[in-house]
């Protein structure tokens, strides 16, 4: 009989792979805040914009939602993680900031220092 | 047992008892105000807080069991005086009015306040205030006197399981009302009157019209008539400071009403023996299969409203005999009428209640004779005994007189109508002979007797097994009805009464004596020993043995069930759709 | 821009081994490798693996080493950062659920004290989406359970961990499982009390928005523990997104079969719905909140019988707030005895703070026990902004204490806060500066709890409406001198006697604040002075030498108080004047004073 144990340990392996079958082994993935501070804040406009984009043809992006983690002050927060760097944090994202880490940050691969979150 | 300390010194008690009780035992009494024994407990006023050494907090010792090596301290100064800011806080948001109140002088919080040892005020502020309700026929709601025991809405739903008034708001705005805000003639309400039973102020208060009466008997032109409910005497006595029970004032009371201005004082024990003719002829008409069983009785109005709200169902198994009362009325508006050879119109006709639901009663068109009302005014217990401590009348020490022909002499079956199983007891002192042609010689049935929620006995009449069913209070009655509503078979007849006793525990009787609660137990176990006595000390003590009965029906109204009869003292009742919250458990039906 | 990210364990134990002097000998190792622009050094709190201490911890990778003496470090940064290999001799394996909450935010300042059990997986996964949960070892706290523990195991699991009650009042949650578990009953019911009343805190919504299955994990383990098959999620009906989120991850667990009938093949059935409450702040109190779900009025009721004995419906009930249930997974997986090496002594673990007020940084806070309030404030907080003075903190919502400058290293857990006269209560931390009135703060508070009071019990309903009402009379300058001391005798009455945990802190914010700002009481009734400005019945407005009679105040004053010829100095007629503060703001001179 299969253990609550090993049946929970297939149930994530199945589940990593769906994750990875979605692109999140893409070279860029981006996270945009959405808990109801963060919308509030004006996450839903910034999600839109990266999700536009998506559909416009940019790729390699892996994009997901995520909720707060707890830097009120600076919401709406965006984050870029690449696999062997240090991720990077943006924060008061609006929809203009979003449209430069795209053109700046996923495209061309620059860091925009001064949206950062320190 | 356990070990226990209170105020340093060294008790044992028993397990399983709160603070409170235990305490009680040992001759403290603890400040309260919210704890009434037959309710749940509240915790809400604070004011029987106490010290219980290693606790941060005080403790409500009316919630919190004793446990071994409890140390409890009841009057350290801290104590005294957290209790006595708390009724401070209370008489504070109350209003300043006592001597024009209705309850001055036996009222629970100035019992409280004068013991708190409050002299002057610390903490005076805003008083909160709503308008008065006084919509219901019976009860006046005045919220600004409301203290937020929460009494009135324990008993509502606990014991008469009707749940007509609730919290409302918060804070400091806390309000108890009906569902809604709505007025309470529109709400729920049966107008039994429990709630001003309970209340330790007066914000809940018979609806009166005392000052309307005294009116009325001061205009020669009319004829007074004047009824008495067989509980009014048992506990008339306790408005003049007796203890309940001591005194049974029948006839000092009919001569009281006399000096007060009524020109006639009847029984209603006369018509409650009618009434006993009446539905023990009916029974026995259902038992031969002419209409539906079990029937169940109808003298409680409380229990009327409640029918034609929540038991629609039922309302074919109800008894179609108006109540004692309304009989009564009927027969002084006709009977009564024309042997005086006066227009029924000036005659004014009174009842003397126990009941505030009878005032609700006596408004009903249906129970109307010739389009004027059976019984034009109905006052409580409490009403006439302030009516005769304003007159100046002298009831303790009055020469007694005997009640007026022909609607005064009454059996110990009528008496007895006043304890819960009471119709019960006469309807079979009765129906048993008029079955079996036989009087019933054991007509005390104890069975039927006590205050156990709901009582069942069984009696065999001629080799068949009547089985019969007694509940008192509105929520033993749901309890009993349930058992009805799966099983009809279970029960022929039944016995209802809508306040918790019957009618000696009605909502208009006299507030709780100095060192006793409303609704105390052994308070209404006085009450139903004055009435068992007045029974046995009768001669006649079996309704249809009583000779002005045999009487009526040979002059007036032919027999039981007659014409007559059927046009004066049978009614029938109609589904009422209640408007408000309706309890769960019958919503879900 | 630094490409890399040395996390310095900062925890009392690693402290203790030196960690001071390897910081030191870090970034001399740096320099000499000429990579200090390279790579930054950050402070952590303790990350709980004390018996490796020091810890040190690398990202990107986020490796983690452990035991790391200043000899050792030109091999790890030889290893790990210039030629990109682990350095396998001081790597260690412990994998800790939190540890992916430090891959991605490690590097910030702001999360650099914190220690994030409970909130471990906010803004980490998409919380939406069962798959992210599961990858990061979601429900294997349960399987775990349901494969090797019997119910008494987890209890005495959960006792070991030393976690106590995170709803504020911190009751040991291991002894309540096992008083629940120890009843014998047909039925019995597990709560996640979701009903977070403070205003300004926001833990519980942010847990369930950023990572619902926690909770739910955490309930069916609850659950199993004292052999319950129904739960029930009271959660206010204001927050619509964390409803919305909560009923998605309830549904997609029973589609799994982590919910519903033999969860996961096991004998073990249970389930959980979600009722919603209608925002009033005693229905947190966990009677009135079992009230509420009954469908009565939400009035709590005098204890004892505690809801383990006699609760929803009369049954038994395990309630739990919502940071309470988030911990338990991690219990499970990480051990007990890994969760009692956080904190300190008698509170172990975490809690979580919504800080907020006059704070650099506002935003949630999830520390060790043990943390300091200046930490708090200072490390993470990035203290006050506008080079303003420190005032107070209040801790545990809108009925804790205030705090002054003195009680700032007061240690955060159960016991120092009460010493100190203020609560943990459920997490919510004010900070106030000098333009804060402590009079008039006491007055807010109260003026909250005032409101949401119940009106069951007498002190609470009207003693607390008195206490409102004196505080609004000193802050109009009516003040008299009795009212301090009826304000004391009035609040110490109202903690002893009222009914429930409302009523008995509500006057915190009142007593705290005549103990640690009597001078400002004093001030408001002798010399009807508010030093801070804040009391408007206690100042004027006055126009200065510096007016040049440009005449922009008058015209923007709504109640044409002010008077004067152009070019000459204006006035005030402070009868008129309502304090609306209009031409203060208007003024380009600064030349209307508060007097």
């Amino acid at each position: 009989m299969v253990t609550p144990l090993e049946l929970v340990k297939k149930k994530r392996a199945e589940a990593i792979n769906r994750i990875i079958s979605k692109g999140y082994l893409s070279s860029k993935r981006v996270y945009v805040g959405m808990a109801t501070c963060e919308i509030a804040a004006g996450s839903k406009e910034v999600m839109e914009v990266f999700v536009n984009a998506i559909k416009k043809g940019l790729a390699g992006v892996y994009l997901s939602q995520k909720g707060c983690a707890g830097r009120c002050n600076l919401e709406p927060t965006v984050e870029v993680v690449e696999e062997g760097k240090i991720p990077i944090k943006y924060g008061k994202v609006t929809p203009q900031k979003a449209q430069g880490i795209i053109e700046r940050h996923l495209k061309n691969g620059e860091v925009i220092k001064e949206w950062m979150i320190e | 047992m356990l070990n226990i300390k209170i105020n340093d010194k060294s008790y044992q008690v028993e397990a399983g008892q709160t603070i409170m009780q235990a305490a009680d035992k040992l001759g403290f009494h603890i400040p309260r105000l919210c704890y009434h024994p037959r309710l749940s407990i509240e915790g809400a006023c604070r004011v029987c807080i106490v010290e219980v050494k290693g606790m941060r907090n005080y403790i409500a010792s009316c919630a919190y069991p004793v446990s071994e090596g409890m140390e409890i301290f009841t009057n350290t100064a801290e104590i005294r005086q957290a209790r006595r800011d708390i009724v401070e806080l209370i008489l504070n948001n109350h209003p300043q009015d006592c001597h024009t109140c209705e309850r001055d002088g036996i009222c629970e919080l100035q019992r409280l306040t004068y013991a708190m040892g409050i002299r002057h005020r610390h903490f005076e502020g805003e008083r909160k205030h709503y308008e008065k309700d006084i919509s219901s026929t019976s009860v006046v709601r005045d919220p600004d006197k409301c203290i937020l025991c929460g009494r009135c809405v324990r008993i509502c739903s606990e014991v008469q399981k009707v749940n007509a008034l609730g919290h409302a708001w918060r804070g400091f705005k806390t309000v108890v009302m009906p569902a809604y805000n709505m007025p309470f003639n529109e709400s729920v309400c049966t107008t039994c009157g429990q709630c001003i039973n309970v209340c330790p102020t007066a914000a809940f208060v018979e609806k009166s019209c005392a000052q309307d009466l005294f009116k009325k008997l001061d205009n020669s032109s009319l004829v007074k008539v004047a009824q008495i409910a067989p509980s009014v005497r048992a506990a008339i006595a306790e408005a003049f400071g007796f203890e309940a029970g001591s005194h049974c004032l029948e006839k000092e009371l009919t001569a009281a009403l006399r000096k007060l201005g009524f020109d006639y004082v009847f029984d209603t024990q006369f018509s409650a023996d009618l009434t006993i003719m009446e539905e023990a002829s009916e029974f026995l008409e259902r038992l031969k299969g002419k209409g539906k069983l079990p029937m169940i009785t109808s003298c409680s109005s409380a229990w009327m409203k409640c029918l034609e709200q929540f038991y629609q169902d039922l309302i074919p198994y109800v008894s179609t005999c108006k109540s004692p009362m309304s009989m009564l009325g009927s027969l002084v508006k006709t009977y009564f009428a024309q042997k005086i050879k006066r227009d029924p119109k000036e005659i004014v006709s009174v009842a003397i209640m126990c009941c505030t639901a009878k005032k609700y009663e006596a408004a009903r068109k249906e129970l109307y004779v010739d389009g004027a009302p059976a019984v034009d005014m109905v006052v409580t217990t409490r009403e006439i005994s302030w009516m005769i401590k304003s007159a100046g009348i002298d009831l303790m020490h009055i020469k007694p007189e005997e009640f007026d022909k022909p609607l005064g002499l009454s059996s110990g079956a009528g008496t007895i109508f006043g304890v819960t199983g009471g119709v019960m007891e006469a309807a079979i002192r009765t129906a048993y002979e008029l079955y079996t042609g036989e009087p019933l010689i054991d007509i005390e049935i104890n069975d039927l007797r006590g205050f156990k929620g709901i009582k069942e006995g069984k009696l065999e009449i001629d080799g068949k097994e009547i089985r019969v069913a007694v509940a008192h209070g509105l929520g033993n009655a749901n309890e009993l009805l349930e058992m009805v509503r799966k099983d009809k078979e279970r029960f022929h007849f039944i016995e209802i009464m809508g306040c918790p006793g019957g009618c000696i525990g009605g909502g208009g009787q006299p507030y709780a004596g100095l060192n006793s609660l409303p609704l105390d137990e052994s308070c209404l176990a006085a009450r139903a020993d004055a009435l068992y006595n007045l029974d046995r000390h009768k001669t006649i003590r079996r309704s249809h043995n009583n000779p002005d009965i045999r009487r009526i029906y040979k002059e007036f109204l032919g027999k039981p069930l007659g014409e007559m009869s059927h046009k004066l003292l049978h009614t029938h009742y109609k589904p009422k759709e209640p408007k408000g919250i309706v309890p769960t458990e019958i919503q879900a039906r | 821009m630094s490409r890399y990210v040395i996390t310095l364990c900062h925890g009392s134990s690693c402290m203790q081994k030196d960690s001071q002097k390897l910081r030191q000998a870090f970034e001399k190792e740096l320099e000499k490798k000429k990579l200090s622009e390279k790579v930054k050094i950050n402070l952590s709190g303790c990350l709980g693996m004390c018996s490796h201490g020091p810890i040190v911890i690398i990202n990107p990778r986020y490796t983690v080493y452990g035991k790391v003496t200043e000899n050792d470090i030109p091999e790890l940064i030889e290893s790990h950062i210039i030629k990109k290999e682990p350095f396998k001799r001081l790597a260690i394996e412990e994998d800790h659920l939190f540890n992916r909450f430090y891959r991605v935010f490690g590097d910030v300042k702001f999360f650099g004290k914190q220690m994030r059990i409970v909130l471990r997986n906010c803004g980490i996964i998409d919380p939406e989406n069962m798959d992210d949960y599961l990858s990061v070892r979601g429900y294997e706290a349960l399987a775990k359970v349901l494969t090797k523990m019997n119910p008494e195991d987890v209890i005495r699991e959960v006792k070991k961990s030393g976690l106590r009650g995170r709803g504020g009042a911190g009751f040991p949650t291991g002894i309540k499982w096992e008083l629940t578990a120890k009843e014998n009953s047909d039925e019995k019911f597990v709560i996640c009390n979701a009903d977070e009343g403070d205003p300004g805190a926001f833990m519980d919504r942010s847990t369930i928005e950023g990572d619902p299955h926690t909770v739910i994990e955490g309930m069916i383990i609850g659950g199993y523990a004292v052999s319950s098959n129904k739960g029930v999620v009271y959660i206010r009906a204001e927050y619509p997104l964390a409803i919305k989120r909560l009923e998605k991850a309830i549904a997609d667990a029973r589609k799994e079969g982590f919910l519903g009938e033999h969860i996961l093949g096991s004998n073990f059935s249970f389930d959980i719905e979600i009722r919603l409450g209608a925002g009033a702040f005693v229905c947190g109190e966990e009677t009135a909140l079992i009230h509420s779900i009954e469908g009565s009025r939400g009035m709590p009721r005098p204890r004892p019988p505690y809801p383990s004995v006699s609760g929803l419906f009369g049954k038994p009930t395990l309630i739990n707030n919502v940071e309470t249930w988030a911990n338990i997974p991690v219990i499970i997986l990480d051990g007990a005895d890994w969760f009692s090496s956080i904190g300190i002594a008698k509170s172990k673990g975490t809690k979580v703070f919504a800080l907020a007020g006059k704070i650099a940084n506002t935003g949630l806070v999830e520390v060790p026990m043990g943390t300091t309030l200046r930490q708090i404030i200072y490390d993470i907080g990035g203290g006050i902004p506008n080079n303003k003075k420190f005032k107070a903190i209040q801790t545990g919502g809108p009925s804790g204490g205030c705090l002054p400058e003195k009680f700032l290293d007061t240690k955060i857990d159960y016991e120092s806060l009460v010493a100190a006269g203020s609560i943990m209560g459920s997490g919510g931390m004010i900070v106030m500066d000098e333009d804060s009135c402590m009079v008039n703060i006491a007055k807010f508070f109260l003026e909250f709890t005032q409101n949401e009071s119940c009106g069951k019990c007498t002190p609470c309903r009207e003693g607390t409406k008195r206490m409102l009402e004196i505080l609004t009379r000193i802050t109009k300058g009516e003040g008299v001198d009795e009212d301090i001391v009826n304000l004391k005798r009035l609040g110490t009455m109202i903690k002893k006697a009222s009914l429930c945990g409302l009523g008995q802190s509500a006057p915190n914010p009142v007593l705290s604040t005549i103990n640690n700002f009597m001078e400002e009481y004093v001030e408001h009734i002798k010399e009807k002075k508010c030093r801070a400005g804040c009391c408007q019945g206690l100042f004027a407005y006055a126009i200065t030498e510096k007016c040049i009679g440009c005449g922009v105040c008058k015209k923007v004053c709504p109640v044409a108080a002010i008077t004067g010829e152009p070019r000459s100095k204006h006035k005030i007629d402070k009868n008129k004047c309502i304090k609306c503060g209009l031409c203060v703001k208007a003024c380009k001179f600064e030349a209307i004073k508060k007097a």
